[in-house]
């Protein structure tokens, strides 16, 4: 042990040297009351010099609460979303399954109610029913356990009605595919709840999917009496079932017994044997009956969620069913005890505190015994796996959020310490006072601190409090400032040690900095004698140039991506990436050190362009020397970052809502996108709309056709059809058209001109397609040399007939018409062109002369379906049965056919057909042969007739007639898209004008005009009544489907667009920014001008009149002000440059996680919210203006004496 | 460690890691500090030197040059002299504020070298108090919390220290405005506290800098006559930076302070005016005499003479012949001051108008 060391030691354990501790620290807490009250007194009666640090401290605070109270926030939200729709929050089931002489089990209901009593007895549960549903699992859900994919639910089977209108026989009707869990079987269930699933908080969660108008969740006794049913909205809308209907019988099956494939035989069931689909089991499902039952309401199904339960099943009661049928369920397994969580009891804090709550709920179920300990139970906890992937998107999120936050937290910590170097300046005289008065160093440092600790906790106070009003309205803000009443009930509150955090990161900051500065003043200021020149820290203006080159470097790396679409100027990935990240940050504090430097020569700058104005011809003199000081350099930075950090939010922010607004608009087109089952026409679809609303509106509908044409060269065009009207009904915007303004590209179009997508104008030749590195958005008028004019040609392929058997019973005519007449559906002669026509029922479907190119059949069931004179180009028929169907077809328009997997075998054409170009694989073909390498389904088409065309003889022979039509279009411009309509061909694609079409194919095959697909304008409705109506009109059975805006608009800003929550975000940090800014001009301002109190009064003791000086400070201080602003500004311009790379980074990687992996069609295109930054730019500047009047006043009522005496 | 904060006021602290031959030295002269401890004297300067370093054009400022300075116990001391002379410096190394740059004061009969800072303060808490022209109070305290500040300092409990303060505040006519802040007492009650938080700690010393300068006549007058009280009463000794006449003639002696040296010591009849009329040179240890400028223009200027008799107690100089030629144009007084055009009709080197001092001129 050395020296140094005993003696630390001994010094350590001395006796005096701890009773001198416990003194002083006595004497600290006796004398704590009066050094409260001396320094809140000081801070108080000085509270000029303490509103920097104050404003600081407060803005760290704000903002770091903010930013935790709102992951908070954002969890909560993402928690009640994703279990808004889960009726169940957990179940409670048998120990095991049942066997003979089971112990723990029961098939009493009465014991089960019993149990369901005492449950909800407990504090953690609020409701209970009992439900004859889907088969117990017995164990948990978890990877690798099988016994969890064996439950299977009680499955739909069928539903009789003696109402023939209804089609409850429609083929795969109960078919419903489980995308999460294991799918069993993927057959609709049905469950059966209990009494108690009516009324309290199961029926208030069960209510709220009841479609308006459509029925309602009665209370127990009328469902009973009325022998209720509920049932989703597809089904209804498929079978064309409505609130009221009588349904004679209705039939399910359960699980009789269930065992490894091969061990059951058919004599040991007395049902039906099925199959898992892809597990390893087979199932004995036994059919029971229920008779006579009523729809009582139609509910809108929701996204499958957790996999414990059955999807979207029928709902009904278990009191409908015998006593006996109800026994047999049980005994089957057939039960549970389904359970709601008193959601209000959730901790909220965190995704992981909820877990955890939600575990220990389950440990302790675990434990229960009940009925005397006769019944043993299993607790399945369902929330908890609903949540469990939460915790990671969040996580992502809330990097986002915080990273997105860093530039508010830094600008308030700088704040924080130039507010703590002024007020310190401040105190120069005060502590020379202390000092001849007696206070040693330790003293002035603590009274100081003890000052700076008083300011700091009012502050973290402060922000700490507003931080939680705050939160819910910036929760709710939909899109950019937008704020809307939201619907999930947000109660944040920090967890302890996050309340922790946001003291240390605020107070515990300020008095470490402001430890260190005090010791460095102090040293300065006692240390007079040998006055040391202070040793300003040379700015590293070499790291500074650095940082600003790179940041540069990535914004204009995104401006090039930007305006080329291209990779910008660098072209590895990894590198670019690494400056989308870092580079924003590197822009804006290089770029903000060195502009303030600028900023600071505002005056001069200023002076050169106002030297020789009236205004200044005085006071010129005076301004010659300003613009070095460090105080004005200050000055200009703080206005530098938060404008430029103002300027990011609004323009990010503003884009940010705009392009999904525009994704919205695009999916939809406008109002409605309506998909109907059978093709209609305009008149008809706004017949069916206004006959299916019950409010008083006007309805436009639009159709977008699209055609097949060949340009003078002989280059292969398809082109979108813009029907007129299309102005007043698709929501346009200018990204879509050619050209800026929307009426003159709309006009251009109706006066015969066409548009075309870049890859079309690069095939064709046309101007604007990047070719000639001209990739310019213009839209050319009629002069213009770009506008070419030129000519198309469409082909309309017949099929015509020749040697017509004139010997035949029947004519060519009447035998097609018999063909046709065996047909079920008729889908003739409309163009269906990139439907998506996937996983559908076309079997006995005439398609003669319909144009389906680039259809979706996939999976979808065309059996003896008829394909004639049918354009088939690029169709994907992947997975689709085609057998026995008729194909009359050229073999130009079977190019890029996909047939991957589809069932071919049958299928029949009267004359050969060439069918090397479509893909077969793995197909079967025709002649029954699977599609292998060496035969490639080339024998071609069947010859034998199908068997539905057996009996009839045709008496002639087929013949390809090809007639061209010709019209001539003039260019003017590229188009993007057309809203509403698909856009991933666009690029390849023209846009047509409706003359043009008319000229083509003729005035009455446009007249008569028929589709699936429109896009429907609806007027005098509100966004809430438009839900609705899309609602109403899916559950018609005249349409498939209908997607409304406003829910579009939200999913876009819920789950797509960038990032849940990013609006509210950007919102909260524009107004904190321009409070900072509006706040930090005030208080910084007074605080300069203190300084320039002498400078003033010399001005003024050298006969400056009072207008002089004040228009010189005015001039001086504004034109800083002014300058740094508009800096500012451009900073700010660059940072959203440069942080749209870094969102395109976190939108990549939230796609690649969240798995949404859809091409945002948007580009981000940044918007200039000009209105809203001047807003801000005037603010500041009027408060500048009145700090600065008000000041300069003061200052000169001041006695110029003192003032020019004083130190 | 808050001491090293003051560490550069005695600037000894770091001086322990240095080669022992220096401490030798330091210690030789510590030694020689001892030697002229005065146990009569509460304030004793040996051969005090101040440069203020500065990077400016001009160089150094050299405010000090080489002071001696002793105030016995309950003596009252004034320094007069024109601004510039150095006296702020010199209260400021008196009252130990500040580190003269060579030299070494004496407080109480104790060496302020080699001390920490806290002992400095300490030192300084049981001797000495500030007075200055503005009263100088804490702007966002109350009187009496002025007046306690002092005490709080010294660690002396909250109440106990307030009910001190009230105590002095109420000799001093005060009791009506114990909580007005300092903003809203006039100059002679701001001065009335400043003394009172001066007092307030029953110092041997009070350095004063221009303790009546803001004051009116009647208020000043009031000031002194607390001065005399306490100087009679408590035996408090004074020094007192001063241009006021009043001021100097309530010392027992004054010292003038010309370009950081002190270059007369006058009586108690002293007339700040006529300097000439009441001043006595001072020689000091190291055989150092300055004239000052009206003297030495009597002389006949700077330059070289000679010593035409030496007897104790009398020297005689006469300006060397060879020097008499060298001397370019002669510099005489001022006829009219420059600041309000005043005719002098007199010697006098301080305007009688308007206070400025008089400028020298070439003879034209």
């Amino acid at each position: 042990m050395s020296q140094s060391e005993i003696s630390w030691l001994s010094w350590f354990f001395s006796i005096t040297v701890w009773k001198e501790r416990f003194l002083g620290l006595q004497k600290r807490i006796t004398d704590l009351p009066d050094n409260l009250r001396i320094a809140t007194l000081t801070s108080w009666r000085d509270k000029e010099r303490g509103l920097a640090v104050f404003a600081g401290v407060f803005l760290a605070s704000l903002v770091i609460t903010l930013v935790l109270i709102y992951g908070v926030g954002l969890s909560q939200a993402f928690l009640e979303e994703s279990i808004e729709q889960t009726v169940f929050d957990s179940k409670i089931e048998f120990k095991s399954a049942p066997e003979p002489g089971a112990s723990g089990w029961t098939n009493d209901t009465a014991v089960l109610q019993q149990m369901c009593d005492e449950v909800v007895i407990r504090n953690e549960f609020n409701d209970c029913t009992l439900v004859l549903g889907k088969s117990g699992l017995h164990s948990e859900i978890s990877w690798g356990n099988d016994a969890a994919f064996y439950a299977s639910p009680l499955f739909m089977d069928s539903i009789d009605s003696s109402d023939q209108d209804k089609k409850w026989d429609t083929k795969d009707l109960w078919n419903y595919e489980y995308t999460t869990g294991p799918p069993v079987v993927n057959v609709r269930a049905i469950s059966f709840l209990g009494p108690e699933a009516f009324d309290g908080v199961l029926a208030e969660r069960l209510s709220e999917n009841i479609i308006y108008e459509m029925g309602e969740w009665k209370t127990h006794e009328e469902v009973n009496n009325e022998r209720g049913i509920y049932i989703p909205l597809d089904i209804a809308s498929a079978a064309g079932a409505e609130v009221g209907d009588n349904l004679d019988t209705l039939t399910f099956t359960y699980t009789y017994e269930r065992s490894l494939p091969g061990a059951m035989e058919d004599e040991d069931c007395p049902g039906e044997i099925i199959e898992g689909e892809e597990y390893r089991l087979m199932y004995c499902q036994v059919k029971m009956s229920i008779e006579n039952v009523t729809i009582l309401g139609i509910y809108e199904p929701w996204p499958q969620g957790n996999p414990v339960l059955a999807a979207n099943p029928i709902y009904s009661t278990w009191t409908l069913l015998s006593e006996e049928q109800q026994i047999t369920l049980i005994d089957k397994d057939h039960v549970y005890l389904g359970i709601t969580v008193d959601r209000s009891l959730l901790p909220t804090a965190s995704i992981s505190a909820a877990e955890t709550w939600l575990d220990e709920i389950s440990n302790d179920m675990q434990k229960q015994t009940y009925d005397n300990g006769n019944v043993k139970i299993f607790y399945v906890d369902i929330i908890s796996g609903t949540i469990l992937w939460l915790e990671f998107v969040l996580g992502f999120v809330q990097v986002f959020d915080y990273i997105l936050m860093i530039p508010v937290v830094i600008l308030s910590l700088y704040l924080l310490i130039y507010g703590l170097e002024l007020s310190l300046e401040q105190r120069r005289r005060e502590i020379s006072i202390h000092r001849s008065i007696g206070a040693t160093a330790d003293k002035l440092k603590g009274m100081v601190l003890f000052e700076l600790f008083i300011i700091s906790s009012a502050a973290w106070v402060g922000g700490y409090i507003l931080a939680f009003f705050a939160v819910p309205i910036i929760l709710s803000s939909v899109g950019f400032m937008q704020f809307e009443s939201l619907d999930i009930n947000i109660n944040p509150v920090l967890s302890i040690g996050a309340t922790f955090f946001t003291i240390l990161a605020t107070l515990g900051l300020a008095l470490l900095f402001g430890r260190s500065r005090t010791q460095k003043f102090l040293e300065m200021e006692i240390d007079e004698g040998v006055k040391k020149t202070a040793q300003s820290g040379k700015p590293r203006t070499w790291l500074h140039v650095i940082m600003l080159f790179i940041g540069t470097l990535g914004a204009i790396d995104t401006y090039q991506e930007l305006s080329t679409g291209g990779t910008g100027i660098i072209s590895n990935w990894f590198l670019g990436g690494l400056i989308n990240i870092f580079g924003p940050f590197m822009l804006w504090i290089g770029g903000a050190l060195l502009l303030s430097r600028l900023g600071a020569y505002g005056p001069k700058i200023m002076l050169f362009f106002f030297k020789r104005t009236p205004l200044l011809s005085d006071v010129k003199r005076g301004l010659q020397n300003t613009g070095s000081s460090e105080s004005t350099t200050r000055l200009s930075l703080i206005m530098l970052l938060t404008l430029s950090i103002v300027t990011l939010a609004a323009v990010q922010g503003y884009t940010g809502s705009l392009v999904d607004e525009r994704t919205a608009d695009l999916q939809i087109g406008s109002d409605i996108k309506i998909y109907s089952t059978e093709p209609m026409t305009s008149a008809e679809i706004e017949e069916a709309v206004l006959n299916i609303s019950s409010k008083d509106i006007t309805v436009n509908a639009l159709t977008v056709p699209m055609i097949s044409l060949e340009s003078e060269d002989g280059t292969d065009a398809n082109a979108y059809v813009l029907m007129n009207g299309s102005e007043n009904i698709l929501k346009w915007f200018p990204q879509a058209i050619p050209g800026k303004d929307i009426s003159d590209a709309i006009n251009g179009y109706e006066g015969g001109g066409f548009s075309a997508g870049p890859d079309m104008a690069f095939s064709l030749d046309l101007e604007g397609s990047g070719r000639f590195g001209d990739s310019s958005d213009i839209l050319y008028k009629e002069n213009d040399k770009e506008s070419e004019v030129m000519n198309f040609t469409w082909e309309k392929t017949e099929i015509v007939l020749t040697n017509i058997d004139p010997n035949s019973t029947m004519t060519p005519d009447e035998a097609f018409e018999y063909y046709t007449n065996l047909m079920d559906r008729d889908w003739s002669s409309i163009d269906l062109s990139n439907q998506d026509l996937s996983n559908r029922n076309f079997s006995r479907t005439d398609f003669s002369n319909t144009n389906l190119s680039g259809v979706n059949f996939a999976n979808s069931n065309l059996n003896e379906s008829l394909f004639f004179n049918v354009n088939l180009r690029e169709a994907n028929f992947t997975g689709a049965s085609l057998t026995n169907t008729i194909f009359v077809v050229t073999s130009d328009n079977i190019a890029n056919l996909d047939f991957t997997d589809a069932n071919l075998s049958g299928s029949f054409s009267f004359y050969p057909v060439n069918l090397t170009s479509p893909n077969f694989e793995g197909a079967t073909c025709p002649d029954g042969s699977i599609q292998n390498e060496s035969n490639n389904c080339e024998t071609g088409f069947s010859e034998s007739p199908t068997p539905l065309l057996f009996p009839v003889y045709f008496p002639a022979s087929f013949e390809v007639q090809i007639t061209s039509y010709q019209t001539s279009m003039r260019y003017i411009g590229i188009h993007e898209f057309i809203p509403g309509v698909a856009t991933n061909e666009m690029n390849n694609y023209l846009i047509i004008n409706e003359q043009g079409y008319r000229n083509l194919v003729g005035d009455k095959e446009v007249n008569n005009l028929t589709a699936t697909t429109w896009i429907v304008d609806v007027d005098g409705l509100d966004n809430d009544e438009l839900q609705v109506l899309a609602l109403l009109i899916a559950a018609d059975s005249k349409f498939e489907g209908a997607d409304d805006w406003e829910t579009t608009h939200e999913n876009v800003e819920r789950n797509g667009g960038i990032i849940f929550g990013t609006q509210g975000l950007f919102t909260l940090q524009y107004l904190v920014a321009s409070a900072a800014a509006i706040a930090s001009a005030f208080v910084f301002l007074s605080l300069v001008l203190n300084q320039k109190k002498k400078e003033l009064a010399i001005l003024q003791a050298i006969g400056a009149s009072p207008g002089q000086i004040i228009r010189l400070v005015l001039f001086e201080i504004l034109s800083i002000v002014f300058f740094s602003m508009i800096l500012g500004i451009i900073l700010g311009m660059g940072l959203s440059l440069a942080f749209n790379g870094f969102f395109n980074i976190f939108g990549f990687l939230f796609q690649l996680f969240s798995g949404t992996g859809e091409e945002a069609v948007i580009s981000r295109i940044l918007q200039w919210p000009w209105w809203v930054i001047t807003q801000v730019t005037l603010g500041v500047m009027t408060v500048v203006v009145i700090a600065l009047v008000f000041t300069t006043r003061r200052a000169l009522r001041a006695d110029l004496a003192v003032v020019l005496k004083g130190e | 460690m808050p001491e090293e904060l003051f560490e550069h006021t005695t600037g000894q602290g770091k001086q322990e890691n240095d080669s022992d031959e220096e401490i030798e030295a330091l210690k030789f002269t510590e030694k020689m500090m001892d030697d002229k401890i005065d146990k009569d004297a509460i304030l004793q300067a040996i051969a005090l030197y101040h440069v203020y370093s500065s990077t400016a054009e001009d160089g150094n400022v050299v405010a000090l040059r080489g002071l001696n300075v002793s105030v016995k116990k309950g003596e009252a001391v004034a320094i007069v002299g024109p601004s510039g002379s150095g006296k702020s410096t010199l209260l400021k190394c008196l009252g130990v504020l500040m580190k003269p740059s060579a030299g070494g004061v004496i407080l109480n009969g104790k060496s302020t070298t080699r001390r920490t800072g806290l002992e400095l303060v300490r030192m300084r808490q049981e001797t000495v108090s500030f007075i200055f022209q503005e009263g100088n109070l804490l702007p966002d305290l109350s009187a009496i919390d002025n007046v306690a500040q002092a005490l709080r300092h010294k660690d002396i409990r909250p109440s106990e220290a307030k009910r001190k303060a009230m105590d002095i505040l109420v000799e001093l006519g005060l009791e009506d405005r114990v909580n007005s802040m300092p903003a809203t007492l006039s100059g002679g009650e701001q001065q009335r506290v400043a003394i009172a938080r001066a007092l307030v700690t029953n110092p041997k010393l009070i350095l004063a800098d221009e303790p009546t300068g803001a004051l009116d006549p009647i208020t000043s007058r009031e000031v002194l006559e607390l001065f005399g009280k306490l100087h009679a009463e408590k035996g408090v000794a004074f020094l007192i930076v001063t241009h006021s006449d009043e001021v100097a003639a309530f010392c027992d002696r004054s010292l003038e302070l010309r370009d950081g040296r002190f270059v007369a010591e006058h009586g108690t009849n002293l007339d700040v005016d006529d300097l000439e009329g009441t001043r006595e040179l001072i020689v000091d240890e190291l055989g150092t005499v300055s004239f000052p400028p009206e003297v030495l223009m009597k002389m006949g200027g700077s330059g070289r003479y000679e010593i035409a008799h030496n007897e104790k107690g009398e020297v005689t100089l006469v300006t060397a012949e060879k020097n008499k030629s060298m001397i370019k144009g002669k510099k005489v007084l001022a006829s009219q001051c420059p600041a309000c055009n005043h005719k002098y009709k007199d010697d006098s080197q301080l305007c009688p108008e308007c206070g400025s001092s008089r400028p020298m001129v070439n003879e034209s």
